[in-house]
């Protein structure tokens, strides 16, 4: 599992918990911490979608489908129900993790993966379409706004209070749910899943001779997969507090978390942290650039391709290859 | 028929228009080793990929150990006791020697830990176990079909497929190789149903053959009788005075 996980993955996400903790304490101004919450929260989105997109090798495209679910589904609960968000963004997540079983439920049918691709692009148009529609619960485009931010929690004299404006609360929540989330998915990939998920990404038709049900791995990796994708999109909802229906679920949702992926490396467990990392607030720098902002992002998502084709978690991976194939031609000119 | 492992009835597959298989028998006697033999096309890999569930017959029964299998996946199967290898290695090419193997056992249910610890047995039996932490993709054609040979041999078969065990090893490690599906008869009794197309290979592993073309059977029976009929000499060995 090196090629998914790296060299001693337990120790690196100490690592970037430590980095994490460490940003909390210093005085970091309110901008950094807002790009950094951001990137936390669309980690934790390519996270979920790499699941299946690299670490199953399933050519989904229509993860923001999924996001926009927790999103909104989350944000409408809460905004109208009165319940608190604490406890609605697992309702969002459970709803997309349901969207992602029914999806996943034709998916398996087809081989081709294009097809695949084009599935689940369409089912995430479908999603924004839905959500655009609803205009007297979602308001459509106009944006459905004052969504609650998470409920503020008190430890003795200090108070913890989240949302936009909130910049140190909401980027330690984020961090919190975060990390939790890469924990988890360490203990899951690091058992009997993890190789599961690599063996039937690297040949279906071995994993099948070997006694692995194919459909019921890839139908639990979907849900799982959208799950977190639906929980990360909760709680960006009661982050932002606004939503509109192209903002979630739109074509720049998708371009921009894919980029994520493919830049940190698509397969690699960490990724989507430094994909995130790297594109939010490259994103953010380029701001001033306007209309051009997007076609110097696309510019630098398809230099790094070029350059570094495994992605920033898959540089290590590189060398090792380069040196295996190496070992292999002077084995080959020594025999 | 009485120790009949595997029987395969008047089975058929048709892709399309072409019927690859045209109502094939098969008996595979327990502890015994089956050759399937024939020329290019003849069927072979498609009567082997339908006992392993890849493809799915139009007609025809399989029974294994006495229960009809013809319509349950490929996973099952496996879990009933059989497995096989696949003529162009599939290794898991993200993991390593020793992970690719372990796959095979954690299906089972058998915890990582202790999945893992018995993997080491399989590579060490195969003889990997200098290579079990080298990356699956690394291995010579030799030490993949060895990997799938271990893979195969980790779901603890009763009926083990071997589709060109030999085929791209480079010749000094057939002997080896073919020393090693020996044991697997000898030591653990495993019953072996093979495809190879060399003829000379098969004198020193099969027990029985079956001989196909255009995916009809032409004759079975020991391998001394196969390679003496006049039929397959002229299909298969191309002898010119069999043909006359």
């Amino acid at each position: 599992m090196i090629e998914v996980l790296g060299r001693r993955p337990a120790l690196t996400l100490s690592v970037c918990v430590a980095l994490f903790l460490l940003i909390s304490v210093l005085p970091v101004n309110d901008y950094v911490l807002h790009i950094l919450t951001l990137s936390l929260i669309f980690a934790m989105f390519a996270s979920g979608w790499n699941l299946t997109l690299g670490i199953l090798g399933l050519k989904t495209l229509g993860h923001h489908a999924f996001f926009a679910i927790g999103a909104y589904l989350s944000a409408i609960v809460a905004f109208y129900g009165g319940v608190s968000p604490w406890l609605t963004i697992w309702a969002g997540a459970a709803l997309a993790a349901l969207a992602g079983l029914l999806i996943g439920l034709p998916i398996l049918r087809i081989r081709s993966m294009p097809h695949v691709a084009i599935v689940t692009l369409a089912f995430a148009e479908i999603v924004r379409l839905i959500f655009s529609n609803l205009k007297d619960i979602t308001r459509g485009e106009l944006g459905f706004w004052g969504i609650p931010p998470f409920d503020p929690v008190s430890f003795g004299e200090t108070t913890i209070r989240f949302g936009l404006g909130n910049a140190w609360g909401s980027y330690v929540l984020a961090g919190a749910f975060f990390f939790a989330v890469q924990a988890g998915l360490l203990l899951l990939l690091r058992s009997r899943p993890g190789m599961t998920f690599a063996a039937i990404r690297d040949s279906e038709a071995a994993a099948e001779s070997l006694g692995i049900n194919l459909s019921t791995w890839k139908l639990a990796a979907f849900a799982l997969s959208a799950g977190i994708v639906g929980l990360s999109g909760a709680i960006y909802a009661h982050y932002v507090m606004i939503l509109t229906p192209t903002s979630v679920a739109g074509p720049e949702m998708l371009i921009t978390l894919l980029a994520i992926i493919i830049v940190g490396g698509a397969g690699r467990f960490f990724g989507p942290l430094y994909g995130a990392l790297l594109l939010t607030g490259s994103l953010e720098l380029l701001r001033e650039f306007g209309e051009y902002r997007m076609l110097l992002y696309g510019a630098l998502v398809i230099g790094f391709v070029f350059a570094a084709p495994h992605g920033i978690a898959g540089l290590r991976i590189g060398r090792l290859r380069r040196r295996d194939r190496r070992g292999t031609r002077e084995r080959s000119s020594a025999a | 028929m009485a120790d009949g492992l595997l029987l395969v009835s008047n089975l058929s597959v048709r892709f399309g228009g072409l019927l690859a298989l045209d109502g094939v028998a098969l008996e595979v006697r327990d502890g015994r080793s089956t050759a399937i033999l024939g020329p290019n096309g003849a069927g072979k890999t498609t009567l082997f990929n339908a006992v392993a569930g890849a493809v799915r017959p139009s007609e025809g029964r399989i029974l294994f150990a006495g229960d009809d299998i013809t319509s349950i996946p490929p996973h099952r199967r496996c879990r009933k006791g059989i497995s096989r290898t696949f003529q162009i290695t599939q290794p898991f090419s993200g993991l390593n020697v020793i992970e690719n193997v372990a796959v095979a056992i954690v299906s089972r249910g058998v915890p990582m830990a202790a999945a893992l610890r018995e993997a080491a047995d399989y590579v060490a039996f195969v003889g990997l176990e200098a290579k079990s932490a080298a990356p699956a993709r690394t291995l010579s054609t030799g030490q993949r079909k060895r990997l799938e040979l271990a893979r195969a041999l980790a779901t603890r078969p009763r009926l083990l497929l071997l589709d060109e065990v030999t085929g791209g090893v480079d010749q000094p490690s057939v002997p080896e190789l073919l020393d090693l599906i020996r044991r697997l008869r000898v030591e653990r009794g495993i019953t072996v149903l093979v495809i190879e197309h060399k003829m000379d290979v098969l004198h020193g592993l099969a027990d029985d053959a079956i001989f196909l073309d255009r995916g009809r059977v032409v004759t079975s029976g020991s391998m001394a009788d196969i390679a003496a009929h006049d039929e397959v000499r002229r299909i298969y060995l191309g002898d010119a005075d069999a043909a006359a």
